[in-house]
């Protein structure tokens, strides 16, 4: 399997921030890859490592093999980026914008442009200070997915986009992946995610918590398990794969660890099971997981549920 | 409640605030206003002995009457009722040299000052800030016209000043001048609000500005020519029509000056009310749906970014050439009247004193063309700060080509600018002599090292240290202030050394050292490669 982006213990500092703290990403060619974490965990200092335009302070990053600072130019030539905030020319077109990222790479596809241009509804003859912060974004999603490249690096690039253009987005990556194409999608919204990345980084102040497929992930975390029985059944608070643990009468509910729920559900069979769900986790879930501590201090209640 | 009564309610509600914007505009636009304000009323302290001493007798004056009341002259100065009081009253001569171009300076910060504080405060979401707070929506045009009168009475106080030296007329000439500048402050002012609430974005608002004025000096030249109607179409015309410092001296022109401009005030409130915010009167005009085939590198982005900038230097190196060239002028020797800080700022040696003259003109010149690299590189940090540059950046260019290219930019900018000055000055200042011509042109071009070591420097300190922008302009100011006040000042050697264009020699007053040309040169290719250097070491960070 080729990497085509790996990064060895990345370490950035601002001054007194540590905003990547030893950092290991892999993303392996032609996935499309899930970058999570909330405002602040260091997704975009990351990606900018990548591109060449920070320096890190300690460990190694790779693109395509090769170094990203020392060769940031060439490595450019097989990579288009969308950044999280998109900022334009305020006198310059939206097309002339797109035109001149496609030439600088060597050349516009006039067909793909328009195509997308269309799919994507933008008026392509508005200058950059009239576009709202969708249409922003739009404009650089259009110069991407025109772009005959490699790798598509993705800063929360859906943050300005309606539900509809969401939609079409969606499409453009899942084209893009059938192409054989590399996506990183940085993004903190779950549902988009899953929807299209079949592996995903977990980040969190600048380091990777989790990383592996959402299949690997819903294994090494806690299904949901709600049963009515027959009988009460004893010991199963005591029961080390089993957690939040509500019992009202022969009504039952809690979460179960992916290891214990062979356990669990034996001795749930020898009290008798009158009715029986059991959800693997989402991966909002999986996340809470890592975050639970940190939006309980900020006040949000940690729910294994809803 | 009457409407009517709910109506001057409504008018109040609407300039709520005012105040608190106005403090906010005053600090904002300091600089600026301190800037212009100097550079006009000091443009003007400077020019009044000179012309007193090139004009002292009366057969002198009544000499230049002659070739002055041709048409041609006439379209490019003023009304001929200055001429014939050119012998009784310099005042009458000064007045009809300068009045156009210091009325026309006048004009463009004005307009430069109404865009600033309204366009293109809303362009930035700057006053949606503000207009969240709970302030009337048109308190910020009332402010930033509340500036704008002021700027207008402290300019005209100051040259009212600055023209108590001049003889002939009466006491209440030297106001009157004044006054003259006042009323073409506020009739731009007022007519930019207008353009302001039009248009949807700055640069067309300085656009429709200026345009007014190029109308205004159109109509004033036609009309002084024929002596006919069209002066009185124009703003600056009707200043020109106070005929100041003649025995026909008059006030009331500048009361159609006041009723314009309080005119065009009560049309731009007019229109606040009618338009949304952030958007003009006229849609914007669409543009081009694919970019034109030339705009395909880095370099030619930077420098189709930097054209606007680049067209305002042309355009104002030209004026300060030719206004400083309309200086210059006719006569050949100079009595020994200015004032000794007078003469310590404009003699830069040698028995020529109109060479002399010629000599500070030109590197005054240079370090206003100079001032136009320098904005050319802070527009380069400004792509990086605002986070435009990103999609650039992550483009297959080097750092070389961006935000590199600032470097050639900054330079075309600085060198055009400074060759089309030197050649507004030769062409105003030197006509028929060509002597002069050929000096002037050739002192115009020993500044380029000078200035090309001042880009360079700039673009390095940009490379190294981008967060340091007040070195940009701490570079610059030096450079000013030994070229102006060095002397006067009684600048250290080293001090001044410091500032490259104090190497240059002062050619044609003194001979310039070729030797220092090639060094300077060396100089700034050395910064320009360390800043190149710099540029590939350090991080980009876009916000
Ligand atoms: N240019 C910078 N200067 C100083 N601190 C920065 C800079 N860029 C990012 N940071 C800090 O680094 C951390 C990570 O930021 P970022 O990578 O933008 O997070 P994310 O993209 O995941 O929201 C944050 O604490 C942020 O404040
Ligand atoms: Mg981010």
């Amino acid at each position: 399997m080729n990497a085509v982006i790996r990064t060895e213990n990345l370490v950035k500092r601002f001054g007194h921030v540590t905003a990547l703290d030893h950092l290991n990403l892999e993303v392996a060619q032609g996935e499309t890859h899930g970058f999570l974490g909330p405002n602040g965990a260091g997704k975009s200092t990351t990606i900018r490592v990548l591109l060449g335009m920070l320096r890190s302070d300690e460990g190694r990053a790779e693109l395509f093999g090769a170094d990203p600072w020392k060769d940031a130019a060439e490595l450019h030539r097989r990579l288009a980026y969308v950044p999280g905030d998109v900022a334009l020319w305020p006198g310059l077109t939206g097309g002339e914008t797109i035109d001149l990222l496609g030439r600088l790479r060597g050349g516009v596809d006039k067909g793909k442009r328009d195509e997308l241009l269309e799919r994507f509804d933008l008026d392509p003859r508005k200058k950059g200070r009239s576009y709202s912060k969708g249409n922003r974004q739009k404009v650089a999603l259009v110069a991407a997915f025109a772009a005959d490249v490699d790798l598509l690096l993705l800063d929360e690039p859906t943050s300005g986009l309606d539900p509809l253009m969401g939609a079409v987005f969606n499409e453009c990556v899942k084209e893009a992946a059938a192409q054989g194409r590399t996506v990183l999608l940085s993004s903190h919204i779950m549902s988009e995610v899953e929807a299209l990345c079949e592996r995903v980084s977990i980040i969190r102040k600048g380091v990777i918590v989790e990383t592996g497929s959402l299949a690997e992930m819903r294994h090494l975390s806690r299904s949901r398990l709600r049963a009515t029985l027959k009988n009460p059944v004893r010991g199963l608070e005591d029961h080390e794969g089993v957690h939040d643990l509500v019992a009202d009468g022969l009504d039952i509910d809690c979460t179960v660890d992916a290891s214990a729920l062979d356990d669990v559900l034996a001795q749930l069979a020898v009290a008798g099971v009158a009715g029986l769900t059991c959800e693997p986790p989402s991966l909002e879930q999986i996340f809470m997981r890592f975050y639970g501590d940190e939006l309980a201090a900020s006040g949000v209640h940690e729910g294994n549920g809803k | 409640m009457t409407a009517a009564a709910a109506e001057i309610e409504n008018g109040l509600g609407t300039l709520a605030g005012t105040g608190k914007i106005l403090r906010f505009q005053l600090r904002r636009s300091r600089l600026f206003l301190f800037w212009w304000i100097a550079g006009i009323a000091g443009f003007t302290w400077m020019v009044v002995p000179v012309i007193t001493e090139q004009y002292q007798t009366e057969a002198e004056r009544a000499g230049f009457a002659a070739t002055m009341s041709s048409p041609a002259m006439l379209s490019m100065s003023g009304p001929v009722e200055y001429v014939h009081a050119y012998a009784e009253s310099v005042g009458a001569l000064f007045s009809h040299r300068m009045l156009l171009w210091t009325c026309a300076m006048t004009a463009v910060m004005f307009v430069l000052l109404v865009t600033r504080l309204t366009r293109a405060d809303e362009e930035t979401s700057r006053s949606e800030v503000i207009r969240s707070l709970p302030i009337g929506r048109r308190a910020d045009l009332a402010s930033a016209l509340l500036v704008s009168v002021g700027a207008a009475v402290v300019l005209g106080g100051l040259l009212a000043l600055a023209a108590t030296g001049l003889d002939g007329g009466d006491g209440a000439s030297p106001l009157l001048f004044g006054a003259a500048h006042t009323a073409v402050g506020i009739v731009f002012a007022g007519l930019t609000a207008i353009a302001a609430q039009l248009s949807e974005n700055a640069s067309t608002s300085t656009g429709y500005g200026l345009a007014a004025l190029g109308a205004s000096v159109l109509f004033a030249g036609a009309g002084n020519a024929e002596g006919n109607w069209a002066t009185w179409l124009s703003p600056v015309g009707w200043s020109q029509l106070t005929y100041v410092y003649t025995p026909q001296e008059r006030w009331w022109p500048l009361l159609v000056s006041l009723a314009v401009a309080v005119g065009s005030v009560l049309v731009a409130f007019a229109m606040v009310s009618r338009r949304d915010f952030g958007q003009g009167m006229m849609a914007a005009r669409r543009g081009r749906a694919t970019a034109k085939p030339g705009l395909k590198s880095a370099t030619a982005l930077t420098f189709r970014l930097t054209r606007g900038l680049i067209w305002t230097g042309v355009i104002t190196l030209v004026l300060l050439g030719m206004a400083y060239g309309s200086v210059l002028g006719g006569a050949d020797d100079f009595a020994d009247g200015l004032s000794a800080a007078q003469k310590e700022i404009l003699d830069r040696g040698g028995s020529d004193l109109k060479a002399s003259f010629a000599t500070t003109f030109i590197s005054i010149n240079a370090i206003v063309a100079a001032l136009f690299g320098v904005l050319v590189v802070g527009r380069g940090r400004k792509e990086e700060t605002v986070g435009r540059g990103e999609l650039v950046a992550a483009a297959p260019v080097t750092r070389g080509g961006w935000p590199g290219s600032y470097l050639p930019a900054a330079l075309f900018t600085a060198t055009a600018t400074n060759l089309v000055g030197g050649l507004g000055l030769a062409a105003s200042g030197a006509s028929g002599d060509g002597d002069l011509f050929g000096k002037i042109a050739i002192g115009t071009l020993v500044q380029l090292p000078a200035i090309w070591v001042l880009i360079a420097f700039v673009f390095a300190a940009f490379a190294w240290l981008p967060r340091a922008g007040w070195l940009r302009w701490l570079a610059w100011t030096w450079t000013l202030l030994v070229v102006y006040f060095g002397a006067l000042l009684d600048l250290p050697e080293w001090a001044m050394a410091i500032s490259p264009f104090d190497h240059l020699g002062n050619y044609p007053a003194e001979d310039f050292s070729a030797a220092a040309l090639v060094v300077l040169t060396v100089i700034a290719a050395a910064l320009a490669a360390f800043g190149h250097l710099g540029l590939r070491r350090r991080n980009l960070s876009f916000n």
